[in-house]
């Protein structure tokens, strides 16, 4: 892992997800990331915190490989991400990783069911083995509905519970949330952060970007922004 | 292999359900290029077909006949036809001999009508089958003129001459100037006088190449005992009909064509505004930009089959209803797979577009 030789903490399970040097800005002369470097571990579930405006969600973008550092590396498994051409850095992102955003973002047009099978067709999963593995999160997160039922009809907690299971329908080894229990009640903000842990416990790295004290508590740990 | 064919079902699958999911869009396209086949097969595919009727009207009168006419003095014979036979571009070669008018054996004293001897084939019979002429067949024409009630029966000649007609002969218009017609077909290997000679170009625009071959191989010691007479200026005016009415059709093809992929065009590009969030969330989720700009086409690619079949159907049923004359098959299948192939190519933009949403953009779009 020479390179990543440079990051503050030793790895504990090797870094599945790191940010070497990474400098990026809207605008050149003020950036909101200049020289970040952080690891982010196998097991381990990783609270970033700041004030409004400090590049938290930017952070996460950078780390999901939708955006590219002005300098430094992105490194998934030690291998500099960022510098890949697009169609791969879009498997890496359907392969690797899971994404929870702060409005759930489902499509409002299609079920919850395809919903949660969405990234099944950009990993080139087996439609029928996906909508079983579906089934079964939805069962497990408490949001089994009808087949036909759309994002629209579910409230803002099933939402993020349906996103969650999106999330994880293909157990990705990094999972990036976006203020996830931004707009849910205390019980399903517990649903969720117990389904993170749970999945850290598995072996995965999960990275929460957060301004909640009650979440930020439940993690293994904090990097202030 | 297998793997590789799931994963296009499922691409194709998800192209299907995302057009079934957003129906103002889809019955948009559908509607436009519905309308892009309707007007094309109602103006132009009216037009083509008038084009079609009017050229086979002017075919059908002999646009691609040379008839030479020879003097008995000509010594033009019926060793023509072996010449001929060697010139490109000739579909049919008829050489008839001197008209010997014959009067029906059954009833004397009736109306004489001239029986040809004939050289050459080609000629059917009223039930559209090959005919094997022998000894003599006759038209309608002479039929009727003869008064032979069954369409046989025995014709003589004034000289003493004897022929046995077996059959009735349809008679192509370009040999319409002969009626009425009575044929009494000759070995290929005899020879004989030959009075009319018709020879038929394989196309109208063969016909004038075709009669300077025919009259540089009649072989008659005196060229003012024989008249040659084309239809090259039925083709000329074949020529320029066709021309100016396929101009005037493709005009209006490329105006109707490129207003409906410009309104293809701005509307998808509407409708890819208003779901950048969509394509945000894919792009984020892991969705290539190739896949996004797969899945649009794919999706326009069946909306826009969608609407060429209506619009096709809609506007050949009018043309039915109305009477008016209808395009071939081919032109229609070449309107509906034009049609479909421009409203691709005008989805092409906006799927560019799609594709080149940036998720941390779209995704914060409240």
């Amino acid at each position: 892992m020479s390179e990543v030789g440079t990051l503050p903490r030793p790895a504990r399970h090797g870094a599945l997800l790191a940010a070497d040097d990474v400098t990026f800005g809207y605008d050149r002369a003020a950036p909101l990331l200049d020289g970040w470097s952080q690891r982010f571990d196998a097991g381990e579930v990783v609270a970033i915190t700041g004030p409004s405006g400090r590049g938290k969600s930017t952070l996460l973008y950078l780390l999901g490989l939708m955006l590219k550092p002005s300098a430094g590396h992105i490194l998934v498994d030690g291998v500099p991400a960022q510098a890949l051409p697009d169609r791969e850095r879009a498997r890496l992102r359907a392969g690797r990783f899971g994404f929870v955003f702060q409005d759930a973002a489902l499509d409002a047009t299609r079920t919850v069911l395809d919903n949660v099978c969405e990234t099944a067709l950009y990993r080139g999963d087996d439609p029928r083995e996906a909508r079983m593995r579906a089934s079964a999160l939805m069962e497990r997160f408490g949001v089994q509905l009808r087949a036909a039922a759309k994002p629209g009809q579910v409230s803002g907690g099933q939402a993020q519970r349906i996103a969650l299971c999106r999330a994880l329908l293909h157990a990705p080894r990094i999972l990036l949330a976006d203020e996830p229990t931004g707009n849910l009640d205390p019980d399903s903000s517990r649903v969720v952060m117990g389904a993170f842990r749970e999945h850290a416990a598995s072996g995965a790295a999960v990275v929460v970007v957060t301004h909640d004290p009650s979440i930020v508590a439940q993690c293994d740990r904090t990097v202030e922004l | 292999m297998r793997a590789r064919l799931r994963v296009v079902g499922a691409i194709l699958r998800e192209a299907a359900a995302s057009a079934w999911a957003q129906p103002v869009a889809s019955l948009v396209s559908v509607v436009i290029v519905a309308a892009m086949c309707a007007s094309v097969l109602l103006t132009t595919g009216r037009t083509v077909g008038a084009e079609d009727a009017v050229l086979s009207t002017i075919d059908s009168t002999g646009t691609r006949s040379i008839v030479v006419r020879a003097e008995a003095a000509s010594g033009l014979d019926s060793t023509v036809l072996d010449r001929l036979a060697n010139v490109d571009g000739i579909e049919a070669a008829l050489a008839f001999g001197p008209a010997i008018d014959t009067r029906a054996t059954a009833f004397a004293g009736g109306a004489p009508v001239p029986v040809r001897t004939l050289w050459g084939g080609g000629l059917v019979d009223a039930r559209g089958a090959p005919a094997i002429i022998s000894p003599a067949w006759a038209s309608p024409v002479a039929i009727d003129g003869l008064g032979l009630l069954d369409g046989t029966g025995g014709v003589a000649s004034d000289d003493g001459r004897d022929y046995s007609i077996v059959g009735e002969l349809a008679v192509p218009d370009y040999l319409a100037f002969l009626e009425p017609l009575v044929i009494a077909p000759q070995p290929d290997d005899s020879v004989g006088a030959v009075s009319v000679l018709v020879v038929i170009a394989d196309t109208p625009d063969l016909v004038g190449a075709v009669a300077a071959a025919t009259g540089s191989l009649l072989a008659v010691d005196d060229p003012t005992t024989v008249t040659l007479t084309t239809s090259e200026g039925i083709a000329q005016l074949r020529a320029i009909i066709e021309g100016q009415l396929g101009t005037f059709g493709r005009e209006l093809v490329l105006v109707i064509f490129g207003i409906s992929a410009l309104l293809v065009a701005a509307i998808l590009y509407g409708f890819t505004l208003l779901r950048r969030k969509d394509y945000g969330r894919r792009r984020a989720l892991g969705a290539s930009r190739s896949l996004i700009v797969t899945l649009v086409l794919l999706q326009m690619t069946m909306v826009a089959i969608v609407g060429a079949a209506f619009g096709t159907g809609a506007a050949l049923t009018t043309l039915a209803a109305t009477g008016d004359p209808l395009p071939g098959a081919d032109f229609a299948g070449a309107v509906a797979v034009l049609a479909v192939v421009v409203a691709v190519i005008a989805a092409l933009l906006p799927a560019t577009v799609a594709a080149r949403r940036e998720p941390i953009r779209e995704l914060r779009v409240p």
